[in-house]
């Protein structure tokens, strides 16, 4: 169950139920009970009758009436010179903090 | 003559391109292109148990709460300090306290305040109540969001096989958040 699907695809997988919804939202929508046992129930049904592997299944749910939202991840072309750098140093910071974990780990 | 319009969606309404956006993204950072795994084919087994009597496994990449590790709120930056390096597993009976913020969601979109969008735990509980499914194995697993596809595919995916196996999985729901 996911919502990135080139990235799953790309990967290739043996089943997989596809979700257009933002990042975060694999099992359905927030707060929403009847979103997300939909979409368990894809993922139920895909595992009983998927013919072949990489079968795709693509909800039928959608996160809002238009795909403005899909214009906001990660848009580099809104960003400043500035917001670059200062995401830059952000993510080396990130990083470090991450690889001191893992190491400890 | 004229038919009827035909009224087509819109042509930005497609699946995002993730890793075109993700790569660009890096790049005006200055990183080098991530590599995503990639494969011509995929293993397939079918379902080999009714799914009303199938014991069926979750495998998550939401992490246990840490006290110690920093802003896990759903509102918080992306969090290093929250990720976590090794396999775990919880009761599959239970109501874990498990959070997002260790990886790269979509922040400018979604707020993860309900964890059944990203962690179909209690959903699954249901079908298994309901009798839809056999039931859940006894545990469910988290799997490292690690950033090395050797420690991934050599270390980590093996031993999650192992304990799915361990508990009689006959099926495996793989849901990365």
């Amino acid at each position: 169950m996911g919502c990135a699907k080139d990235i799953v695809e790309h990967c290739g997988v043996p089943r997989f139920v596809w979700s257009d919804f933002p990042l975060g939202n694999s099992a359905g929508r927030p707060f929403d009970v009847e979103s997300q046992a939909r979409t368990l129930e894809l993922a139920l049904r895909l595992l009983e009758t998927a013919p072949a592997a990489r079968t795709t299944v693509a909800s039928p749910l959608r996160w809002a009436a238009d795909a403005t939202w899909k214009h906001r991840f990660l848009d580099v072309a809104k960003l400043s010179s500035e917001e670059i750098a200062e995401r830059r140093k952000e993510f080396d910071v990130v990083k470090a903090v991450a690889k001191a974990k893992r190491e400890g780990a | 003559m004229s038919g009827p319009t035909i009224q087509f969606a819109p042509e930005d309404d497609v699946p995002i391109r993730y890793m075109d956006r993700t790569r660009e993204y890096y790049q005006a950072l200055g990183f080098a292109p991530y590599r995503w795994a990639h494969f011509t084919d995929a293993p397939f087994t079918p379902l080999a148990v009714p799914l009303a009597r199938a014991r069926v496994a979750l495998i998550t990449t939401a992490a246990p709460f840490q006290p110690e590790a920093g802003d896990q709120g759903p509102r918080a930056p992306y969090n290093a300090s929250a990720k976590f390096y090794q396999v775990y597993s919880m009761p599959a009976d239970s109501k874990p306290d498990l959070r997002i913020s260790h990886v790269g969601y979509d922040r400018a979109n979604t707020v993860p305040e309900d964890l059944n969008a990203y962690v179909p735990l209690e959903r699954l509980q249901e079908a298994g109540a309901a009798g839809r499914i056999g039931g859940l194995t006894p545990r469910f697993h988290g799997a490292p969001t690690n950033r090395s596809h050797r420690v991934t595919v050599e270390t980590d995916a093996p031993e999650l096989l192992r304990r799915c196996r361990q508990d009689g999985a006959d099926a495996v729901v793989l849901v990365p958040s």
